[in-house]
């Protein structure tokens, strides 16, 4: 499968929750490219490197709990972030209150939000979900997409905008 | 070392290079047997083929920029030939068939060239009896003093009487291109209120569970869908129907290859039934009316149908003996419903008229092109489709199409075509020999490149073949735009010979072997099919 210049970010201070996000989305990678960091100033000297190479982020999962600036901050940052204002961004947490929660919602257009501990199956379909709307909003070839995301919705969408006509 | 200009591959670089050379090499070669329009017109020619092969830039930006060259040199009103004149001189009369002429007038082979009406003139043999300076006194009988003798031979306006701008940039508004306008906006629509995907669910239903007939059935409703509406939407949608099948099946099954094979041969291949299935159909059809032979929507499924019938039960035998079922019976998910809105309602109704006056075209006579139009007019007038659809559409198919008619026009106004013909020695080539080299060379071209493309690169040639009348009264025009229309929708080889081919593809379902093994065997018995139909059949119903 050819790597595509979409990345999946991940986020999270323990290493070795770090490690299982990783290992989950292991089927992805292929063609997504994982990139971690560990506190919400890691990840923006991650997105801005990878902004800087002509790269983008499709998909960004993030702890709610960091060691200083958190995470609902930092989607609310990439929200407003022209460049990863599209980026699917998801909450992955046990512990965010209702408050925080909220603000993530409302402030930074959360797409999702997972819930400590999480089934490897849950967080893929999620991922794949989240990736196959973000392919369908963002690029303009969504063929290299079918085999590895939502086949089904690609093609609808297919159907439905013409993305691709006869020739 | 890679060269590359940005955002391009190497080979497209290459390739944009190689097109701008193409464009001026005609001007520099000595190609006296070749008009100047002509020869700006095999710039052009050069040029698109060039970049429709590498795609440096897209094929319908290639298409636009045929026409943006056309108008510019080769219309009367364009900078090459605005104010153009042909340069003339009466002869002066001597006595006893002696005329004065300028001496440039004379060619080597001592012959001058008179100009008859506009864009047309006459070469006449001289026998030069002085040679005076600029002045030449020659004998001949046949030139006469209400004769203009033309002083520079080898001026643009030989040959050729350009025609306005307006016939170039009118190829968007043919009346093949206004049909397939009517067909999308249909389509369009069919997807907006979901039609197709309900026509797809009732059509399929008599086909039962088991597999054998479900993979028939898949066959025959893509087929019948892709002849109205677009090989890629209709593709599309039927990958979404076999997907749900497809989970039902063991991980190392061989039957979901052949599952999802079907959808893209289906699709090509139906989208030859009729004139708006798929854009090579209309490149055909418009050279052909552009001679003045005119194919109704009727005629073109009478000489299509028959051999789409055939070769879709071939595949379906081909595809269920290479990949056989492995379960007795499967369950068909397809779920919904025909909304009964009144919109939806005039859409059916607007769509069940207009395919009906299509295919009855012959026995009331109204041009399908004419009939097109109701689709395009009663579809916005109801509301059914809005501003937004329409922006929707796929013009750059239209512009493909039209830029491919155009430069058809420009080849044949010149003497291209007829000049590309007599280039090669025909006569030695028998009828069969021809039309075998005719289909085969379109399958192996439209393998690699766009169907369309390739039909138009064909079309020209043909016509010309006809017009030179070198392969005799044998040649029949019809029948083999016929084949070249056929022939390029049968390739099917490649994930990247069809869009149908790269969807079904890109699902990852099948491997790239098993798509080239289907293609071959398909594009070899096609071959051998067309060569039968056109021997034994077209001859039949083409008069």
């Amino acid at each position: 499968m050819k790597t595509s210049d979409i990345y999946i970010l991940c986020i999270e201070d323990e290493h070795e929750v770090l490690d299982a996000v990783v290992r989950d989305l292991e089927k992805l990678e292929d063609q997504f490219p994982v990139e971690t960091a560990t506190s919400a100033e890691e990840a923006s000297e991650v997105i801005g490197k990878l902004l800087e190479e002509n790269k983008k982020i499709g998909l960004v999962l993030c702890d709610h709990i960091l060691p200083g600036e958190n995470g609902i901050e930092l989607l609310i940052e990439l929200h407003k972030n022209e460049k990863t204002h599209n980026t699917r961004k998801v909450l992955l947490t046990g512990q965010a209150g209702l408050d925080d929660t909220v603000k993530a919602l409302n402030q930074a257009r959360l797409h999702h939000y997972i819930a400590k501990p999480w089934s490897k199956e849950e967080l893929l379909e999620v991922a794949v979900e989240l990736l196959t709307d973000y392919v369908i909003e963002q690029e303009e070839n969504i063929l290299p997409y079918m085999s590895s995301l939502n086949a089904n919705r690609l093609s609808e969408s297919i159907r439905t905008r013409r993305s691709v006509s006869d020739g | 070392m890679k060269v590359a200009f940005p955002g391009l591959t190497s080979i497209q670089s290459a390739g944009l290079i190689l097109g701008v050379i193409g464009l001026f090499v005609p001007l520099l070669l000595p190609l006296d047997s070749l008009s100047v329009a002509g020869q700006l017109s095999l710039g052009i020619f050069f040029m698109a083929a060039i970049f429709w092969m590498f795609e440096p830039i897209p094929i319908f930006a290639t298409s636009m920029l045929v026409i943006l060259l056309q108008i510019v040199l080769l219309s009367a009103q364009g900078p090459v030939y605005t104010n153009a004149e042909l340069p003339v001189d009466k002869p002066v009369t001597l006595e006893d068939h002696n005329w004065q002429i300028p001496s440039s007038a004379i060619r080597d082979d001592e012959t001058i060239i008179v100009a008859v009406a506009p864009g047309e003139t006459e070469s006449i043999e001289v026998e030069i009896i002085d040679r005076n300076g600029k002045h030449v006194i020659v004998r001949s009988t046949e030139l006469t003093s209400d004769h203009a003798v033309i002083t520079r031979p080898e001026h643009r306006l030989v040959n050729y009487k350009p025609n306005s701008y307006t016939d170039y940039l009118g190829t968007l508004a043919n009346p093949i291109i206004i049909l397939f306008l009517g067909g999308f906006m249909l389509a369009e629509a069919s997807v907006k209120y979901n039609l197709d995907k309900n026509l797809t669910r009732y059509l399929l239903h008599p086909f039962g569970s088991q597999p054998r007939f479900i993979v028939l059935g898949l066959m025959l409703v893509t087929a019948v869908l892709s002849a109205f509406m677009s090989n890629t939407a209709t593709a599309a949608m039927m990958i979404t129907v076999i997907l749900p099948i497809i989970a039902q099946l063991e991980p190392g099954d061989r039957f979901k290859y052949g599952l999802a094979l079907s959808i893209p041969i289906a699709a090509n291949i139906g989208g030859i039934t009729t004139p708006i299935g798929t854009p090579p159909n209309a490149i055909v059809i418009a050279a052909l009316t552009e001679y003045g032979i005119s194919i109704s929507f009727t005629d073109w499924i009478i000489i299509t149908a028959p051999l789409v019938l055939v070769m879709l039960l071939f595949s379906w035998w081909l595809l269920l003996t290479l990949f056989p079922p492995s379960v007795k019976r499967f369950q068909l998910i397809m779920e919904g419903t025909f909304s009964l809105s009144p919109k939806a309602v005039g859409l059916y109704v607007i769509f069940g008229i207009t395919v009906l006056l299509w295919v009855t075209e012959n026995s009331h006579g109204i041009p399908s092109s004419m009939v097109a139009f109701l689709p395009v007019a009663a579809l916005v007038t109801g509301g059914i489709l809005n501003k937004n659809d329409i922006r929707k559409l796929p013009w750059e198919v239209l512009w493909l199409m039209a830029g491919g008619i155009s430069l058809g026009i420009g080849m044949d106004k010149t003497g291209l075509a007829v000049w590309m013909i007599s280039a090669m020695d025909w006569s030695s080539l028998g009828y069969i020999a021809l039309i075998l080299a005719f289909s085969a060379v379109a399958m192996i071209m439209s393998n690699f490149l766009s169907n369309t493309v390739t039909a138009t690169l064909l079309m020209p040639l043909v016509i010309s073949l006809h017009v030179s009348g070198i392969m005799g009264d044998q040649f029949n025009l019809v029948i083999t735009g016929v084949i070249i229309a056929v022939a390029c929708s049968l390739a099917m080889a490649l994930p990247i010979s069809t869009p149908p081919n790269a969807i079904a593809m890109s699902t990852g379902i099948f491997r790239t072997k098993d798509m080239a093994k289907m293609g071959i065997i398909i594009g070899i018995v096609g071959v051998m099919l067309i060569l039968a139909y056109a021997i034994f059949f077209w001859p039949l119903v083409i008069n």
